[in-house]
């Protein structure tokens, strides 16, 4: 031994016992830290990728602005890539058609004809309008990438990229001719130079997409050909180079070249992930952000601050027999500090490296559960910033909560250590008895309350926990609204009526029912703008039909009253609750039937239907007999039937119910925006579940170890207390009662700043963006809490059967 | 009358080549009233007799009955009842309650026996132990020998049948050593208690009734003032 300092190493192994619980906590703290930011980083950049594949890798579009500011923009040098992109038809109501190879059979190769037929794509098919696009080579290829499934961007302005969907629908292949017909009737020839994806949009309009270059594109508005881009409505995508300071850009873009707030569009998906978005709504995410970061922290470092404090006792006395041997406060206060670290080094490594095999396995189960949607997360990635806050959140901890031990042991006069007065060493509290309580019982708690600072570190390590859990859930609530979750009806094909006098007949239902690749269809009869009479007032309601299935599912979304009466029983209705809407149950409705004003009695209301009406007196939904009764309608059919595919349906299927639906029927497929939906929502759950798990487990850990290490530091005093007739019921009271004034104190200062910050939160993230008011997370409260319970149980059941199959005179030696 | 008999004690620590055969088959009896002395060497299994004597250890092989009963026999929390009812200790490092004062570390195992500590009774004890002024003192603030004195109150406040104390005076001086055997047996001829003490002190070993030896594990009645009962 050459050095005094080496005694540390020495003493670790005689007390290995004792510092494991120690370094444990470190541990736990560690992981915590480094599990909590690694998933958040692993997330962000999951849903960056995601983001730049859904939204397009671009910053931010400028609208209205001429072609020479424009040039001036895309020449400096922090802008990456730009492209001018317009589009005609986005909402694929206007007439703009394809023509087929066939039908183009007959027109010449350049310049526009008139006349010629919309293309007869399928047999069948109404025809289908088309939403054009026209931007620059770069779009594609850097802003928009992966969009070419098939063949190369239009490489003359006689060429187009066409959406799959045409081409699975008529064989189409590169290299065909087909044309697009205008409004009014001009008809343009393109030859075919690729394929893209399709956009979930096209699929639920129910259009085809063609992509052109730009000066394909301005063939189709010769109109406004020679007219500047802001006149023609053009915009600008702009991608900058470096993550950094792209607010900084903007602001200075927006600045130097006077563009108004109308003028720039951010992609805020984008930009919000990577911390660089202005709205004032991420603004407020960030903040939330920064606050449930700073908690984890926090956590982290009371969770070692009080691993540390419970372990001051022993090596108080210990410091001072040094003290006595000769050691001057300076070297008790080295060794000290050096002991800490000696624990970092163990338990630094051991915490970061469970912390990034957790993040590993977790992104592991999230590839293999859904490879199209986390297909490119990396497996064995490493989060750089979750180390880091791991490591620098470790030792820093650890050094400065060793500070007070080793102040206190320097402090220790030789004499009393001489004198065989060591305990006397520690401060303690007298106790003072009072009746209210069993003598064990009340025990227990003046050991909690003796030490005035481990009481606070404890209620503050159990609170934290609270907090942590029910800020974080605010994250649940903020997903619900901000990914609007699959509701039960959400259907994957709709077949709607485009007149309210041709119905979707009730024989399609019927013969949609026998088709295998249907897993559910269900119709709504929909008469909008009934006038009716509602709470004395005159005005419109939008009166719904629903069947069994629909009604079922409405039970979910009740608010108050009954779904079932109004099932059975015509003449009654479901209101649904909206800002339109003061119906309440029980009210009474008139509304304009084939036969005169008849009345509706309102049974129930619901928060959510499939139907957006715009009626100012709101929603009515009752059932079909009831709506026929009331309309008069004699010939049965559906204004909207809905259809729910299996699994195992095809494309092929698709098209088969496509050629059931009809030609006069509008068909939307809205496969593409569901997976879209759900994928986002699955991520984002999975993700916030993580958190919550993580959080909760480290919670469990925490308490059982905090009482642990408690009990460990009053073994001795056990065994005195054994030794004059302490029983094993008696035990278990006194270390339940400490472990239960703990939980208490915690779980009401845990309680009543965990609300609030719940509320904070909510208010944040949910009332000022959807104004649902808050409520509180009564669901939440008693999961934390009754996990909370168990684990006080846990932690003491543990400790105390250890401590009573001990013979007294063991735990008396503190063996 | 025979408060205690120990039958054939033994107890063994280890197993294999570290195998220590603390106590080998010890037999003997006290009888009320008794204030016996057991000496012997350091590591001569002293201590592991006075362990399993009280119950604090349970023996490896043997019986020990205390007024008739087999400790053994019962049940854990039955041995902890009757040992906080009928057995008082005193240990050599004090172990008293550091947060708890002087009276609340005396009536602490009338409490743990949810009982309600007899004031009069508490008052003689702590007359008796010289205490009176310090009853709101706390260890840390009392000196060596003080707080063996609160030991002692501590183990005869539920009037136990038979007191253990190991090495009561092995941190004290001689003066104070002094006082806690005079206070000892006031106590014991007071109380009518049997005392059983280790000590290496020859000096105060000759004021007992009765010496036994313990060298290797084995016990040996030296005998002594057997007939002269404390009254």
């Amino acid at each position: 031994m050459k050095s005094y300092l080496k005694l540390v190493p020495i003493s670790a192994r005689v007390h290995r016992k004792q510092n494991r619980m120690c370094i444990f906590c470190i541990v736990l703290a560690v992981f915590l830290i480094t599990v909590i930011f690694g998933m958040a980083d692993m997330f962000i950049r999951s849903q960056m990728i995601e983001a730049r594949e859904r939204y397009g890798n671009w910053h931010v579009i400028l609208k209205n602005v001429d072609e020479e500011t424009a040039a001036l923009i895309c020449a400096r040098p922090e802008v990456r890539t730009s492209s001018w992109y317009g589009v005609l038809n986005y909402s694929g109501q206007e007439d703009y058609t394809l023509l087929s190879p066939r039908d183009m059979a007959g027109v010449e190769e350049k310049g526009s004809v008139s006349g010629g037929e919309p293309m007869d794509l399928e047999e069948n098919a109404a025809d289908r309008k088309v939403v054009i696009c026209g931007a620059e080579e770069s779009f594609l290829r850097e802003i928009m990438e992966d969009e070419i499934q098939e063949g190369v961007f239009p490489r003359s302005e006689r060429e187009v990229l066409v959406t799959q969907n045409a081409s699975a629908l008529s064989g189409l292949r590169i290299g065909d001719r087909i044309g697009i017909r205008t409004p009014d009737k001009e008809t343009y020839p393109f030859v075919i130079s690729g394929f893209m994806k399709n956009t979930s949009k096209i699929m639920e309009d129910d259009t085809y997409g063609v992509f052109l270059s730009s000066e394909g594109f301005h063939l189709l508005s010769p109109s406004l050909e020679n007219e500047s881009a802001s006149v023609r409505d053009d915009v600008l995508y702009l991608q900058f180079s470096g993550d950094r300071r792209i607010r900084e850009i903007i602001d200075g873009i927006k600045a130097q070249y006077g563009l108004s707030v109308e003028q720039i569009g951010e992609n805020t998906a984008l930009l919000g992930l990577m911390g660089q978005s202005g709205e004032a709504f991420m603004t407020r995410i960030y903040g939330a952000a920064a606050l449930l970061f700073f908690l984890v922290m926090l956590a982290g470092i009371l969770m070692i601050t009080s691993s540390l404090n419970s372990n001051v006792a022993a090596r108080t006395e210990f410091y001072g027999m040094l003290r006595c041997i000769g050691a001057t406060p300076e070297q008790v206060i080295r060794l000290v500090r050096k002991e800490a670290l000696y624990w970092c080094r163990t338990a630094i490594p051991l915490g970061v490296a469970a912390g990034v095999a957790v993040i590993w396995a977790l992104c592991g189960i999230l590839r293999l559960l859904g490879p199209a949607y986390f297909g490119k997360m990396p497996v064995f990635g490493l989060s750089v910033p979750g180390i880091l806050v791991g490591v620098l959140a470790g030792i820093g901890t650890v050094l400065l909560a060793a500070q007070t031990p080793a102040r206190r042991a320097s402090r220790v006069s030789p004499l009393a250590v001489v004198s065989g007065n060591a305990g006397g060493l520690k401060p303690v509290r007298p106790w003072a008895y009072a009746r209210s309580f069993k003598v064990d019982t009340a025990l227990g708690i003046h050991h909690a309350r003796a030490s005035r600072k481990n009481f606070l570190l404890m209620t503050g390590s159990f609170a934290l926990s609270i907090m942590l859990f029910l800020s974080f859930s605010v994250t649940v609530d903020f997903m619900n609204h901000a990914l609007t979750p699959m509701r039960p009806w959400a259907e994957d094909l709709s077949v709607i009526s485009p007149d309210p006098a041709h119905p979707i007949e009730e024989s399609l239902v019927s013969a949609l029912k026998e088709n295998p690749a249907v897993k559910r269809v269900y119709g709504r009869k929909v008469a909008s703008g009934t006038p009716a009479v509602t709470g004395g007032t005159k005005g419109t309601i939008d009166l719904v039909s629903y069947e069994e299935h629909q009604f079922e599912w409405a039970k979910k979304y009740l608010l108050e009253g009954s779904v079932k009466e109004v099932f059975g029983q015509t003449g009654t209705g479901l209101a649904v609750s909206g800002p339109q809407g003061g119906i309440r149950a029980g009210d009474v409705i008139l509304v304009q039937g084939s036969q005169g004003m008849e009345e509706i009695r309102i049974v129930g209301v619901v928060t959510e239907c499939p139907f957006n009406g715009t009626a100012e007196g709101g929603t009515v939904i009752c059932s079909e007999e009831t709506f026929d009764n009331l309309t008069g309608e004699t010939k049965s059919g559906y204004t909207v039937v809905d259809i729910q595919l299996t699994r195992e349906a095809s494309e092929k299927d698709v098209q088969e119910i496509r050629q059931m639906a009809g030609p006069q029927a509008v068909f939307s497929d809205s496969r593409m925006g569901n997976n879209n939906v759900r994928g986002s929502f699955y991520s984002f759950g999975l993700f916030i579940y993580g958190f919550l798990v993580v959080i909760a487990l480290i919670a469990v850990f925490n308490i059982v170890n905090s009482i642990a290490m408690s009990v460990s530091s009053r073994k001795t005093q056990y065994g005195i207390f054994r030794a004059v007739g302490l029983g094993s019921g008696q035990l278990w009271r006194m270390v339940a009662a400490e472990a239960a004034t703990y939980a208490v104190s915690g779980g009401v200062c845990g309680c009543t700043l965990g609300l609030w910050l719940n509320r904070l939160l909510f208010q944040s993230l949910v009332t000022s963006r959807w104004g649902e008011p808050w409520q509180a997370p009564l669901w939440e409260l008693s999961v934390i809490l009754v996990m909370m319970a168990l684990s006080v149980v846990l932690a003491v059941s543990g400790p105390v059967r250890k401590i009573r199959d001990m013979p007294v005179v063991d735990v008396l030696g503190g063996k | 009358m025979e408060i205690l008999r120990a039958e054939n004690l033994g107890k063994i620590y280890g197993k294999g080549e570290a195998k220590v055969e603390a106590l080998k088959k010890v037999s003997f009896s006290l009888e009320r009233g008794e204030f016996t002395v057991v000496t012997g060497e350091s590591g001569s299994g002293k201590s592991t007799l006075l362990n399993c004597l009280g119950a604090l250890d349970a023996p490896t092989s043997g019986k020990v009955y205390v007024d008739g009963q087999d400790l053994f026999a019962m049940r854990e929390e039955e041995r902890t009842i009757f040992r906080r009812r009928h057995i008082g200790f005193i240990f050599q490092a004090f172990q008293l309650v550091p947060e708890l004062d002087v009276e609340q570390n005396i009536v602490f195992p009338l409490l743990l026996d949810y009982r309600k500590p007899d004031t009069e009774a508490l008052e003689e004890i702590l007359e008796v132990l010289g205490l009176k002024d310090r009853r709101r003192h706390l260890p840390g603030q009392l000196s060596g020998g003080q707080q063996q004195r609160v030991a002692i109150g501590r183990a005869l406040i539920t009037k136990p049948k038979m007191v253990l104390a190991d090495e009561p005076t092995g941190n004290l001086d001689s003066k104070n050593s002094q006082d806690v055997m005079e206070l000892l047996m006031r106590a014991s001829r007071h109380y009518q208690q049997t005392i059983l003490m280790i000590t290496h002190n020859m000096n105060l070993a000759a004021s007992a009734d009765r010496v036994l030896r313990v060298a290797d594990g084995i016990l040996t009645d030296l005998g002594g003032k057997a007939d002269e009962k404390l009254s």
